[in-house]
């Protein structure tokens, strides 16, 4: 059966809507689990702490993670201690008595947490957090 | 065959049931559930005072870590033994303060359950020493 020309052709879009939202969503929900993969820091359980809700978390809180080989880091950004020291020096000056959350891998030695932690008594900061798992939910 | 111009055109449903679907199944299978932390506080004195801190003192509750685990009243414990000596300790003392001492070559994780320990039963007074 012969098609007739059409006076106003149009294009179905929604394939194409379809299958642009699809990669969208494939790609944003890739990305982040790649973001979030880090074998080098497995904590250990805390059931007792405090939960770390957004407001146990203040914005002037400062991270220092500690991998299981002794690396230690700040936003994926290897240091020395004498470099933490500074940036907590800084951060004093800055906005007084903070919080400093050091998230180290259950197998480091003790060694580079003290490291941490004498740069921040160094540096008048003495009120040291520990972070661990409040309540395991993702499968390892 | 041409096709005739509706009066009553009706927006076929069927292709957005089918990519509503296909969300739903790609999230179940894709979603991760992350873990839920927590922070444990600890004092951090200056490392002058660690000799101040093996001084013997009433008051003062000593837990020791070394390589191979905790120390506590000269006896090498695993943790459950070491959940009930605290038990006990906080029942008449849950003020006094908490020192532990570690080894550079203890893991961290000792650590960590050390201070989880203390918090469990109320002790929140806790300094970490390293020696």
């Amino acid at each position: 059966m012969a098609r007739k020309a059409q006076e106003n052709p149009q294009l179905d879009m929604t394939p194409m809507i379809d299958v642009v939202f699809e990669l969208i969503i494939f790609f944003v929900v890739t990305l982040t689990q790649c973001q979030a993969k880090d074998e080098t820091i497995k904590l250990e359980d805390g059931r007792y702490g405090i939960e770390l809700t957004p407001e146990e978390m203040p914005p002037t809180q400062m991270t220092v993670d500690i991998a299981r080989t002794g690396r230690i880091s700040m936003g994926d950004i290897t240091m020395t201690p004498e470099q933490i020291g500074q940036r907590v020096k800084e951060r004093k000056r800055k906005f007084g008595e903070f919080p400093v959350l050091i998230r180290a891998d259950y197998r480091t030695r003790h060694e580079a947490v003290a490291r941490v932690m004498n740069a921040c008594t160094a540096n008048g900061i003495w009120k040291i957090s520990f972070m661990a798992i409040y309540e395991r939910k993702a499968k390892d | 065959m041409a096709r005739k111009p509706q009066d009553n055109p009706q927006l076929d449903m069927t292709p957005m049931i089918d990519v509503v679907f296909e969300l739903i199944i790609f999230f179940v299978v894709t979603i991760k559930q992350e873990d839920i932390f927590s922070k444990l506080n600890a004092n951090r004195p200056a490392p002058a005072s660690s000799a101040a801190a093996s001084e013997e003192n009433d008051t003062q509750v000593k837990i020791d870590i070394g390589s191979g685990g905790l120390v506590f009243n000269g006896r090498m414990m695993n943790m459950k033994q070491f959940d009930q000596s605290m038990r006990e300790i906080s029942k008449t003392s849950k003020n006094s303060m908490v020192v532990i001492r570690c080894t550079l070559d203890s893991p961290h994780k000792y650590l960590v359950d050390a201070l989880d320990t203390c918090n469990k039963y109320q002790m929140y007074n806790v300094s970490v020493f390293s020696i």
